[in-house]
């Protein structure tokens, strides 16, 4: 609650900040945000030319299912990254002034998830070439991003919390990261496992995987989000959300000495 | 919390710990031992009370902790025992420009800066005008900030920070910001917020302004609360307690003999200035001013290498104020200053090299020295008759 009457507070904070995330990231280039999306785009043409190859079941409009995976995980690696490192970089500020330093993290969080909205278009105009039907569904993908958003503040809370303290946690969650990229049916599709197999009940009980399993259910097979699975994501993100507040909560009274 | 209390301190105390060697990765946390932690308490078992409206000035010497007590207050840092509560939106001005993005302009950094301090964007427009008025910066405001002056980029900061309208408003040696002129219009800033309702806690070593400034001095001495009360006394007191310390510090130095040990002063010579052109016939006046913290000081005075003698000691009340912080218990304000005067007919016309030479008298080690160059002009002075 008072974390929440602080972040009303400080809102012009926030939004300043939301703002300089977006604009500075890529200030300076020539083509600017642009990058935020050619990025990606560049990422899954690379596994569109490999992975065919690769796998011999080539999938029907797999192109798409790469698409509509892949962004909603660039979000959440770049709100994580973000997220992790995001106390460190602002130490200078964190020495001087107060402020609720939370605001950091769901600053973010939030410009990534701006980021993706903007990148939801250009999504569909891949989906709306390969002459995939779009349906109304299509109006439950801003909660899906919610959901995510909210995963990726839980997280967020605690890595870059206790990085202040640890170094090696930017190392382990790029590592952690990665295993989960490849722990996620995002370049590949479940249905590849032969269904008793161990690999098959890790992949399939990755919350990264009912996560995917939801955008990929309103934006390319046209149904609801599997209301079951988006429940638990919320269930999870709220845990996390609660612990990482108490891990937060305790750990940046230190933050001015540690840094 | 006492509702007429804007901050409430009780029982504090903080500890710092220093480690011999940082330990921040993972492998050295688990395989080096926790035994080369130094624990450092800055702060011992503080109690304070400062009520809404009161402008209290923390004084103690570099290292007593001041600084520290005022993050505390500013949420950077958090007590180890203790609590340290506010009551009311605090702004603290312990670095300004925080959040100073250089390839903004400045009327966008108000936005930004402001917005640190925790305003929304309706109350930083309503205020904008008077920063800008206030920073007397003019078109500069519509320039990117990372080709202002340093001097201009602290009258922004400043001039952001202090209308900025914080109930508790926390300053840090920050009286020391651009010309003379914005200072003065700081101080009267300042005085203006005394006399409103706003609570102001200021660390600052000029002690005279304290004086005039403040309601109330809290002294800090070691990391305790020594002295609490009105500013003058306080001051005084403080003065006194200094200039023991010095002496002590001194006296140790010496009992210890610690051969290496300079002793901290300088030396000035106000007239004549470097390479001035003077008339022959007139006697060359030196007038000029020493501090120092050794017991026992003497000036000399060459004229061309040749020594002069029977250098008059005179009153100084102007360096004395300057300096008696920091050289307190060692000087007298009526030997601060020396003056000389040179006969006319002891000068031939000509390039004359002046050196003043500041030495402690036991160990006739050199503290401080200036040389300048004066040329007279004109014929030989005479030396009238029957002198």
């Amino acid at each position: 609650m008072q974390t929440l009457r602080e972040f009303y507070e400080y809102r012009e904070l926030l939004k300043t900040n939301v703002r300089k995330d977006i604009r500075g990231r890529y200030k300076g280039s020539i083509l600017g945000m642009l990058w935020s999306f050619i990025n990606p785009l560049l990422q899954v043409f690379v596994y569109y030319l490999v992975f065919p190859y690769l796998m011999r079941g080539s999938m029907e409009n797999f192109l798409v299912f790469l698409i509509t995976a892949f962004f909603p995980w660039n979000f959440f690696l770049a709100s994580i990254n973000g997220a992790t490192g995001c106390i460190k970089a602002n130490a200078g500020i964190i020495k001087k002034v107060y402020f609720p330093r939370k605001i950091l993290i769901l600053s973010q969080v939030i410009s990534n998830l701006i980021n993706f909205f903007f990148a939801v278009p250009i999504i569909l105009i891949f989906v709306v070439i390969f002459q995939i039907p779009l349906t109304w569904n299509l109006i439950f993908l801003p909660l899906i991003a919610v959901v995510e958003a909210l995963l990726c503040y839980g997280c967020g809370l605690i890595l870059s919390a206790v990085n202040v303290y640890v170094q090696d946690v930017e190392n382990l969650v790029q590592f952690f990261l990665n295993l989960l990229f490849y722990g996620t049916p995002i370049i590949y599709s479940l249905d590849m496992f032969p269904s008793g197999s161990m690999l098959y009940f890790l992949v399939s009980h990755n919350p990264m995987t009912l996560l995917m399993n939801c955008y990929r259910n309103v934006m390319m097979y046209g149904t609801m989000p599997d209301w079951g699975a988006l429940g638990i994501l919320l269930v999870i993100s709220a845990v996390l959300i609660m612990f990482g507040n108490w891990v937060f909560n305790k750990l940046q009274k230190g933050f001015a000495e540690e840094l | 919390m006492d509702p007429n209390n804007a901050i409430e301190i009780r029982n504090m105390s903080k500890t710092f710990k220093t480690y011999k060697d940082k330990q921040k990765t993972l492998k050295e946390r688990l395989t080096r031992r926790r035994g080369e932690v130094q624990e450092n308490t800055v702060l011992k078992n503080i109690n304070l009370d400062i009520k809404k409206g009161e402008t209290v000035a923390l004084i103690g010497t570099n290292g007593s902790g001041k600084s520290t007590l005022l993050k505390l207050m500013t949420r950077i840092l958090y007590p180890n025992q203790g609590t340290v509560e506010t009551n009311g939106k605090v702004t603290s001005l312990l670095e300004l420009g925080a959040g100073f993005h250089p390839d903004f302009t400045g009327r966008e950094n108000i936005y930004f800066n402001a917005a640190v301090f925790g305003l929304t964007r309706e109350e930083i427009d309503k205020r904008v005008d008077d920063i800008i008025e206030f920073s007397e910066l003019g078109s500069f405001i519509d320039e990117p900030v990372r080709t202002y002056s340093s001097g201009m980029y602290m009258r922004l900061a400043f001039s952001v920070a202090i209308n900025v309208d914080a109930e508790i408003l926390l300053i840090d040696e920050i009286l020391a910001v651009g010309d003379q002129h914005f200072q003065n219009k700081c101080f009267d800033k300042l005085e203006q917020l005394r006399d409103s309702d706003k609570t102001i806690v200021i660390v600052s070593h000029t002690l005279g302004m304290m004086k005039i400034l403040c309601t109330r001095a809290v002294w800090i001495y070691k990391g305790t609360l020594r002295l609490d009360g009105d500013p003058t006394y306080v001051i005084s007191k403080y003065l006194e307690q200094s200039a023991i310390d010095n002496k002590e510090e001194v006296k140790k130095a010496k009992e210890e003999k610690i051969e290496d040990l300079t002793p901290r002063g300088c030396i000035f010579l106000d007239q004549p200035s470097n390479f001035e052109v003077l008339d022959s016939q007139i006697n060359l006046h030196l007038i000029g001013w020493a501090v120092s913290n050794s017991l026992d000081e003497q000036i000399e005075i060459l004229i061309d290498d040749q020594p002069l003698d029977d250098i008059a000691r005179s009153v100084r009340t102007d360096v004395y104020d300057a300096y008696s912080e920091d050289y307190a218990g060692f000087l007298d304000e009526n030997k601060i200053g020396f003056e000389k005067i040179v006969a006319a007919w002891d000068l031939t016309p000509g390039t004359h090299r002046i050196e003043v030479i500041l030495r402690d008298g036991v160990t006739r080690r050199q503290i401080d020295h200036k040389t300048i160059r004066v040329r007279l002009e004109g014929e030989q002075a005479i030396q009238p008759k029957g002198d």
